[in-house]
């Protein structure tokens, strides 16, 4: 029984364990299917509370010119970068449900999906875009998908209006009712990825652990399976959360050798923790992001900059009040140039992340172009928590599929699930619909 | 859920008729329906009444459990007021609250149909896990601190419905086993040193062909052997000898001059054999062992060339150790494997029993046991050592599905049933300690007494009376209090300079140590809204003004009459429920509404956020006038008349709770005028509208326990059992035990209920 698993997981995904360093080009038969040298990686980037609109949307569509002053940090890499203003998340509206967009529109982000209004019993939400392209190219990777962030969920009380916290602290939806996890300490993401720098373990020891790990496995699952007849439906819900997880690590401990990633790790620092500075905090899991890409250890990658609600305070540039109080700003003037210095100070670091790609080259052009990187908000207006009109911007080629350096100006309520299908096209996911689309992004090309 | 902004104007007569209807005895029918219709319903019928209430269909029929959830909307909303919105007629106080328990007696009578509610298996969250691990393995690391965040739901991080698990947790789950199996159980590692047999001293022995010591008539070799420490230690001598004669070599040995005694060395060349010897070190140094060839034989004339010489061969000689005794062994050790193992197998077997038992929290099955086994086997089978065999049954068992989630199995799950008494020790343990149930629980579920009341009511107040038990503080308070936030709040440095790390964590200690003051001296619940005491240390004293303590120690401090009281006025809830740089009386009252008084202002109508009006609502001088003007659009009202006034009484309190008389040149108005006409002016007079209703309190914190006690929301279906509880609590002079008690008593935390599938 185990044999026949294991032998069956064997070889789905073996041939993608090497590290994508320019000398190892994959050469095996799922390569050669994907039809190109470099995979095309994909991105989620968060940011909370809405985008000052004002400073956000380029003045004129087409050919982006000036960049307006949230967006001006982006300036070197503007020509890798579409600008996509019109796109709408519907169900992130209440209809009918009453407050609680925070929670409501980080939820329905990826989804596309109006998420059911519990503060736990049922919550039910839609799989998001992220984690369908994991279900179909995850098994390439060591990781299906990477899921990092820089705040922690909720940690008591009401997160937003009579929604679970589950909502509000996660972009990532494995299934209807099962938000993915994220790692906030870019120490314990790299670890994850890299190990834990131990050399002192050798070969024969690590092969040894793997088989008892493997065993411990296999125990586990016997006893989720022997568990399952004497549970309820919720039960056997949370049980096959179990399972899955079980069987994604199996996956990993078959298919995918602890590669050594020593070219790729040269010159960088090992993380020691969670930087105080919220800036080095979103830079370094910036930098946990694009090695992961680099090693080809996921191609998927959501990364929420903070919950949205965020009261933080940004003291370091001149904004000592509350995040969310100043996103609430009347259109008082002061709390407008609050929050647009939030916004520019988000986009600075998206900049950092996006020139190290850009910096990264790979043997058919950069890192950024082989890669699709989606950054925005849920919400549009913080005064007004609208969900048209959308902050969206889609940086990266797409491995050459997208004309980039542009303000795409799309029609009002256009979709964002319509870009999903779009993206997840361009990394050979099938699909004709997913939550509310009405059909592909047309104009990226 | 809406109910603001209705046109609900009703009930003005109400109050009579239903006061004349003692003498008549009226039927809902002619009681309330009537009322209800002529004020009520013009507003809330159509196909999207007002907060989704359509009082044609409701009123159709009288109220029963099945619309328990719009009754009691209806009933509240009547009773607090806050129905019909400000500026329409309305009823009097004695016919709003005689319409509302009209409608709860009602439903209260349905009480016999109560179902007990069903919680969804519930995965242990970060602090249960570390704590389970705590009593299970007697390990005081946190193994649970690296991973991802329990999401909240109800308030609380305990709830089964919201405990999601995904690879990353899985992941960690399975290294934090191995690390866990790694420190707890040692893996015998004693030292060797090897004395070769070239390095060997010794009086007429010689250097032989293959390195070893040849001794070839009487003669000895010795070892000096330094010890760094004293204990238990081996001698081993690896020997053989070239055979003649009538018997085999014979080798004495003599330990630091004293002869132990003689030994036959039958072995012959390629086949050495090895003697042991116990050596107890009691003094550290150097020590002196020698071996003696005693019986020589030789006879060059025997015909057989084979038996013409005897002599002795020493190969090398070694000193294994220290050996550690098992009583030397760490507790956690002696916790999973008690004695040194004699017969293997049976020992594992028996051992992991034990601790399965333990983990899983209920007796382990025969064919679990053999499973776990497998691995034991496994790892014995290639070579290593019973030691690593147990680790990997414990790694095996702390991943199992068994010990990471709070099962409690069906045989058919769709029926109805008592908790059994292993799951009751488990429901009382995490919920009293968030952690596994102590030996004596296990010993009354084992004995099948703890479902017996008197048994219940001493287990639990001996658990209350645990330190384990501050884990209610930790977890509940924690949460409940939203404590928890003041982690992430980041006041002002500029304006609130005072503010730093250590004073961060003193308004926490300061509210855990008042909740355990109430909970270990079994005070009324009261005290949390107006006990006249707290916990300080200088850096909060200095910082509440309050002088005469000195030192980083906390001490209890009777505040006399005066503006402190209770939690309400505790700097960790006034900073939670401020904003950076200023405070928010709307925060404020909203965070008594929904955790004193547990009536929390039904949210704002749609499309609020738009406030159109901003430019007139930006001139106001003062965020006082501004709130009023907010107050005074009709949508904004019916919530903020409610939540804005509480939160006034407390502006006395900066936005790190420090007192203050003035905000800049503004003197503080501190008055807020309620819903219902009341005016109040301070903290103090804020504590004495809030004691007016202090069974609404109890009837909150009871909801609030009830969830966290149980790992799912309160629904409407526990209304009966609240009642109960808050009946208990009450009647029990509000003392923290008895409400405690009721809860435990209480048919959801006795029974489960069949799966009927979702809600």
């Amino acid at each position: 029984m185990r044999i026949d698993r294991r032998t069956l997981l064997k070889g789905i995904g073996t041939a993608m364990a090497l590290p994508a360093l320019e000398v190892m080009l994959p050469t095996t038969a799922i390569a050669s299917a994907m039809a190109k040298a470099k995979p095309t990686r994909m991105a989620f980037m968060f940011v909370p509370n809405g985008i000052d609109m004002a400073h956000w949307t380029p003045g004129a569509d087409g050919m982006l010119g000036d960049l307006p002053s949230v967006l001006e940090p982006l300036s070197g890499v503007k020509s890798s970068l579409n600008v996509l203003t019109g796109l709408a998340q519907h169900n992130a509206f209440d209809l009918g449900d009453g407050p609680g967009d925070h929670a409501r529109s980080t939820a329905c982000w990826l989804t596309g999906v109006h998420p059911k209004k519990t503060a736990g019993a049922d919550i039910k939400n839609g799989i998001s875009a992220d984690q369908v392209a994991a279900q179909h190219i995850g098994h390439l990777t060591k990781f299906p998908s990477l899921e990092i962030g820089c705040e922690r969920g909720g940690q008591s009380g009401n997160c937003d209006s009579g929604y679970s916290c589950a909502y509000s602290s996660s972009i990532s939806w494995r299934g209807e009712s099962t938000p993915v996890a994220k790692e906030v300490n870019p120490r314990l993401v790299f670890e994850r990825l890299f190990g834990n720098g131990d050399k002192s373990e050798e070969e024969k020891s690590l092969r040894r652990r793997d088989l008892f790990r493997q065993s411990i496995l296999d125990f586990v699952m016997e006893d989720a399976h022997s568990l399952r007849g004497q549970l309820g439906g919720r039960d056997q819900h949370k049980l096959d959360e179990y399972l899955t997880a079980v069987r994604e690590i199996e996956n990993r401990l078959v298919n995918f050798e602890n590669a050594n990633q020593e070219a790729i790790l040269t010159g960088v620092q090992r993380p020691t923790g969670v930087p105080a500075d919220y800036g080095e905090h979103i830079r370094l899991m910036g930098d946990m992001m694009v090695l992961a890409f680099q090693a080809d250890l996921t191609r998927v990658c959501t990364f929420m900059f903070a919950n949205d609600g965020s009261n933080r305070s940004y003291k370091d540039i001149g904004v000592p009040e509350g995040h969310h109080d100043m996103s609430h700003h009347g259109n008082d003037p002061h709390k407008l140039e609050q929050k647009r210095r939030i916004d520019r100070f988000h986009v600075t670091q998206l900049a950092y992340v996006l020139n190290k790609m850009q910096a990264t080259k790979e043997l058919d052009g950069t890192l950024l172009d082989n890669s699709m990187i989606v950054y925005g908000a849920g919400i549009s207006d913080g005064n007004r928590h609208n969900h048209d009109d959308l902050p969206i911007l889609l940086a990266g080629k797409g491995g050459g599929t997208i004309k980039t350096g542009r303000h795409v100006n799309y029609a009002a309520n256009t979709p964002m699930n319509n870009l999903f299908l779009s993206m997840l096209d361009r990394v050979g996911v099938p699909g004709e619909t997913l939550g509310d689309s009405t059909g592909k992004l047309t104009g990226l090309f | 859920m809406r109910l603001t902004g209705l046109g609900m104007t009703c009930l003005a007569i109400v109050g009579i008729t239903l006061q004349g209807g003692k003498a008549k005895p009226q039927t809902f029918q002619t009681a309330v329906k009537p009322v209800l219709t002529k004020y009520c319903i013009s507003c809330h019928t159509g196909k999207e009444p007002p907060g989704g209430i359509d009082l044609v269909t409701l009123l159709a029929k009288d109220p029963d459990m099945k619309m328990r959830e719009v009754w009691d909307k209806v009933a509240t909303n009547i009773a607090s007021s806050h129905m019909p919105p400000q500026g329409s007629p309305h009823p009097t106080a004695v016919g709003r609250k005689a319409i509302s328990d009209w409608i709860q007696a009602k439903l209260a009578a349905d009480c016999k149909l109560a179902e007990p509610g069903r919680v969804t298996i519930r995965r242990l969250n970060r602090d249960q896990y570390n704590n389970t691990i705590r009593d299970l393995v007697g390990v005081d690391f946190k193994p649970a601190e690296d991973f991802p965040s329990d999401d909240v739901g109800y308030g609380f991080d305990n709830i089964g419905d919201v405990l999601s698990m995904s690879p990353l947790h899985m992941e960690k789950y399975l290294a934090a086993a191995e690390t866990i199996a790694e420190k707890a159980i040692l893996i015998p590692r004693a030292k060797t040193v090897k004395f070769e047999g070239d390095t060997l001293k010794g009086k007429d022995s010689v250097e032989s062909d293959n390195g070893g010591r040849e001794m070839a008539s009487t003669a000895t070799a010795f070892i000096e052997p330094t010890f760094k420490q004293s204990g238990l230690y081996k001698l081993k001598i690896q020997t053989w000898g070239q055979q003649a004669g009538p018997e085999p070599c014979k080798m004495r040995i003599d330990l630091d001059g004293t002869p132990v005694g003689e030994f036959l060395v039958s072995a012959v060349q390629g086949k050495p054999q090895t003697i042991e010897l116990p050596l107890n070190i009691r003094d550290d140094g150097k020590h002196h062992y020698s071996v003696e060839y005693t019986n020589d034989y030789y006879h060059p004339e025997d015909p057989n060339p084979n038996n013409r010489d005897r002599n002795l061969f020493v190969d090398f000689m070694e000193v294994v150790g220290p050996i550690d005794s098992h009583a030397d062994l760490p507790e956690s050790h002696r916790r999973i494997i008690p004695y040194a193992p004699t017969e293997p197998v049976k020992d594992a077997r028996k051992m992991l029993t034990a601790f399965a038992t333990k983990a899983y929290r209920r007796p382990v099955r025969v064919d679990e046991v053999d499973r776990l086994m497998k691995l034991f086997d496994l790892t014995v089978r290639g070579g290593e050592s019973f030691e690593r065999g147990m680790q990997l049954g414990v790694e095996a068992v702390l991943t199992s599905p068994n010990f990471l989630f709070l099962v409690e199995a069906d045989a058919n799950p769709k029926a109805n049933r008592v908790v059994n008494d292993y799951e009751l020790a488990s429901r009382l343990s995490y919920f009293l300690w968030s952690s596994m149930p102590d030996g004596e629980l296990m010993t009354l579920a084992a004995q099948g007494k703890l479902h017996n009341p008197a048994t219940l009511s001493h287990e639990t107040k001996r658990m209350l009376l645990d330190p384990k038990a501050t884990s209610l503080a930790d977890n509940f308070a924690g949460q409940w209090l939203q404590i928890r936030n003041l982690n992430t709040v980041a006041p002002d440095q500029d304006q609130f300079k005072d503010f730093n790390d250590q004073l961060r964590q003193s308004m926490a200690s300061e509210t855990k140590m008042f909740f355990m003051n109430v909970v270990r001296q079994d005070r009324p619940i009261l005290d949390f809204i107006v006990g006249d005491y707290t916990f300080l240390n200088e850096p909060l004293a200095k910082h509440y003004g309050i002088t005469g303590v000195s030192g980083n120690e906390f001490r209890k401090v009777n505040l006399g009459p005066g503006t402190r009281a209770g939690i309400l006025t505790q700097a960790s809830v006034l900073t939670v429920t401020s904003n950076p740089t200023r405070t928010s009386p709307t925060k404020r009252g909203k965070w008594i509404l929904e955790n004193i008084l547990g009536t929390p202002p039904p949210p704002p109508p749609p499309g609020v956020g738009d406030l159109g009006d901003e430019k007139k609502i930006n001139s106001a001088k003062t965020l006082r006038k501004l709130m009023e003007q907010h107050r005074n659009k009709p949508m904004c009202a019916s919530c903020h008349s409610r939540m804005d006034p509480l939160g006034f009484g407390l502006e006395n309190f900066d936005a790190v709770g420090e007192w203050r008389d003035k905000e800049g040149d503004t003197p503080i108005d501190s008055s807020g005028t309620l819903p219902d006409g009341r005016i109040f002016k301070g903290p103090a007079q804020l504590r004495q509208i809030l004691m007016a209703n202090k069974d609404g309190f109890a009837r909150c914190l009871s909801e609030k326990l009830l969830t966290y006690a149980l790992g799912r929301g309160v629904e409407s279906f526990d209304k009966c059992a609240v009642d109960a509880i808050v009946k208990q609590t009450i009647a029990g002079n509000y003392k923290f035990s008895k409400l405690v008690t009721a809860i435990v008593t209480s048919d959801p935390f006795l029974k489960r209920e069949g799966d009927k599938g979702s809600r």
